[in-house]
């Protein structure tokens, strides 16, 4: 076990790399983005396996790796359920983990994404959003992420490239927070984001390891570690089993308050926040609110300043945490609102709406009859446009006034 | 220098450690399997790390078993991901500078079929570890299913003898030369019968998974599905070793050499006419059987021939 001493061992100052010795500005890509923020994080292992739309993040990473800036394993997996065990084992063994993919990929991830929340291994993973159904539908959509909402991963959704940027750095401290030791994943719009180039505010390498600093205060988590009495996946049997699925439910739940924690901190290192679990744009006085996610937050935002000029008291309450799913907050913004409407960039089979309306209702269930609107857009690349915004806000006030309202709404 | 006789090492002789699993161990009765962990845990030492799955070795390695069970570390996983799980174990410990032998321990079904990709993909990368795939022809653990690994001809419960089937039609893959194909540092075939050899194996297994990826093919035959009796494993084992239905060899750098030579072989009905999955066989069905034996012993001489080993004594 000599060896384990030498892992251990103070390993005197981290390397600084000149491309990352100070803080900068540069114009990259979402993915860009992604890559910088995961490379500014140390990861150990990385494991990649390309994917369009995500293929830049790891193209982007191995550059980073070949020219010595990264130092970590990085591994070609065969596939994506490889790089999912990857990132699980390496994690258990004690390193610190990332891995990118999107679609297709993170379906094929699944039955390992069991396991790594399960085993709460703390990995942080991109998922740049895709649609899945059908070999040509290679375009933006966020059925992919929904499709993973119940293995056990604490999921968020950015809207533009600098919030991947910073929200993939929290990732690592919320993921290894010891309340927390959970997966994440950040999910950004394939296209509308991943391929969008924007001027991002990239701090230090030193910025970002004072940031991630409290982690290493922390309890060290268990490491599995050949010649230790340990084994991890066993998961137990009756008793043994529940236990687990409860403390499991019970992290999960603490995601909440650990996100704003997490975000204070980055606001007070970095000066950018971003609302925690949801951010509510001009909801105070609002008589009625749009809530959605990702890349249309930028649209709808415009949008509800047009129709605040124009009189309508219209709010916005932009989505950021998946799971958790954000009721508390939720259902506090949405109090007493004349009609919400809510806008899917994916499906919900058996409710016939879409799933962040399906839940949203479920979070405001106990808040009267105010009617709700469910409005379907943006599936497989289809522009979610400013008219198609405005015409939803119509239809909400219109339902706010009384009037007779389609419950269900597919644009364009 | 001619009266000091050089002693033949003993099985004992290899091993390092004590017997890292307790007593009691949920094996079936007459299973090789116990066996297979417990000198696995002996010649390899303590400080190895299992990795496996759901199969027949799952609730000895991963706990269910809670009465008895070992002192190894271990991390379990689903079927799909073993090599690649151990994967991301074995690079971790690269990068922290941790000495270790990632050690997977998967049935055949895991290993060729359901596996087979993550394996393969694992051993291309060269990844640092020893894979024993324990073969025992087919999904014991969830029933005697046929797999990849099932022999042509074998009754399974997926491919069950009838008026209109004879068992399975096709025959196994030749996994141990697949992994061979990969050109790793070390492959072996090995089984329960012929334990000094085993031994000496997975003594260079150890040493060459420092150096990259070691596949271990090692027959196991399985005491309810394969209908043999509770004391005949060890038998069936140097049967299929003496008929050349399972020779024993190794491929070291790329070197073939059979380790076990084999000096009268007998017939594959020598082994086919003791195992009750086996027993439904007409003589034209034995002859195809013999058939695929004699063609893949031949591929390996070639293989032993073309690359230049040096063959093993007669034994």
């Amino acid at each position: 076990m000599c060896a384990v001493e030498k892992a251990t061992a103070p390993a005197g100052a981290l390397p600084v790399p000149g491309i990352v010795a100070q803080p900068q500005t540069r114009v990259i890509t979402g993915n860009g983005a992604a890559a910088w923020a995961a490379m500014l994080c140390r990861p150990d292992v990385v494991a990649a396996y390309p994917i369009t739309p995500q293929s830049e993040v790891i193209e982007q990473l191995a550059k980073f790796h070949a020219d010595g800036v990264l130092d970590c394993e990085y591994v070609t997996v065969e596939g994506e359920n490889s790089a999912q065990n990857v990132i699980c084992g390496a994690s258990m063994a004690g390193g610190r983990a990332f891995s990118a993919t999107s679609s297709y990929g993170l379906v094929y991830m699944y039955d390992a994404m069991f396991n790594t929340a399960g085993y709460r291994a703390p990995a942080v993973m991109i998922n740049v959003n895709r649609e899945p159904p059908g070999i040509h539908a290679v375009c933006s959509g966020q059925q992919d992420m929904i499709s993973v909402r119940d293995t056990g991963w604490v999921q968020l959704i950015v809207e533009n490239t600098q919030e991947i940027m910073d929200m993939t750095i929290m990732a690592f401290r919320l993921a290894e927070d010891h309340d927390i030791q959970l997966p994440v994943i950040v999910n950004y719009d394939g296209y509308y984001l991943s391929f969008l180039a924007e001027s991002v505010e990239i701090p230090s390498i030193t910025q970002v390891d004072d940031y991630l600093a409290p982690l290493k205060a922390q309890p060290p988590r268990p490491q599995l570690l050949p010649g230790s009495n340990l084994g991890c996946g066993s998961h137990g049997i009756g008793m043994g089993y529940v236990e687990l699925r409860k403390k499991h439910m019970a992290a999960m739940e603490r995601v909440k308050p650990k996100l704003e924690e997490v975000e204070a901190e980055f606001s007070a290192a970095f000066g950018r926040s971003y609302g925690g679990q949801i951010e509510e744009y001009r909801t105070e006085d609002a008589d009625i609110v749009l809530v959605t996610s990702g890349s249309a937050v930028g649209t709808a935002r415009t949008v509800v300043d047009a129709k605040r000029a124009e009189g309508v008291k219209v709010g916005l309450v932009k989505l950021r945490l998946y799971r958790p799913f954000p009721k508390e907050r939720i259902a506090e913004a949405l109090a007493g609102k004349k009609a919400v409407g809510v806008l899917d960039r994916s499906i919900c089979f058996g409710w016939d709406c879409g799933p962040l309306y399906m839940e949203t209702r479920a979070a405001t269930a106990g808040d009267g009859s105010a009617p709700m609107l469910s409005f379907i857009d943006g599936l497989a690349n289809m522009d979610i446009t400013q008219d198609h915004i405005a015409g939803m806000i119509d239809d909400i006030q219109a339902a706010a006034e009384g009037r007779a309202y389609q419950q269900v709404t597919w644009l364009p | 220098m001619a009266d000091v006789r050089k002693r033949q090492p003993k099985v004992c002789d290899y091993y390092t450690s004590e017997d890292g699993f307790s007593p009691g161990v949920a094996f079936c009765s007459g299973c090789v399997l116990e066996l297979n962990l417990r000198f696995i845990s002996r010649v390899l030492g303590p400080d190895i790390i299992f990795v496996g799955t759901p199969s027949c070795s799952a609730p000895v390695l991963h706990g269910q078993n809670t009465m008895a069970w070992h002192k190894h570390a271990y991390y379990a996983c689903t079927m799909t991901g073993v090599a690649s799980s151990a994967t991301g174990l074995s690079r971790y410990y690269e990068k922290a500078g941790i000495d270790a032998t990632v050690v997977c321990h998967t049935g055949d079904g895991c290993a060729q079929d359901v596996g087979f990709q993550t394996l393969s993909g694992a051993a291309e990368r060269n990844e640092k570890m020893i894979y024993v795939c324990y073969d025992n022809e087919g999904y014991m653990n969830t029933g005697i299913q046929q797999s990849s690994a099932t022999p042509f001809g074998a009754s399974t419960s997926t491919t069950p003898t009838g008026r209109a089937s004879k068992g399975k039609t096709t025959g196994s893959k030749n996994m141990p030369m697949v992994m061979a194909m990969h050109e790793i540092p070390y492959v072996a075939t090995a089984t329960l019968s012929h334990l000094e050899d085993y031994a000496k194996k997975l003594v260079k297994a150890k040493e060459a998974a420092k150096r990259g990826f070691v596949y271990l093919h090692v027959f196991a035959p399985c005491v309810p599905g394969w209908k043999i009796a509770t004391d005949a494993s060890i038998q069936v084992c140097r049967d299929a070793v003496k008929t050349n239905y399972f020779p024993l060899w190794e491929a070291e750098d790329g070197v073939f050499r059979i380790t076990q030579k084999v000096k009268d072989v007998k017939p594959v009905e020598a082994l086919t006419s003791t195992v009750g999955k086996f027993k439904h066989l007409k003589p034209e069905q034995v002859a195809i059987l013999q058939g695929q034996v004699d063609q893949r012993f031949r591929m390996l001489q070639a293989l032993c021939a073309g690359s230049a080993a040096v063959e093993a004594p007669a034994e």
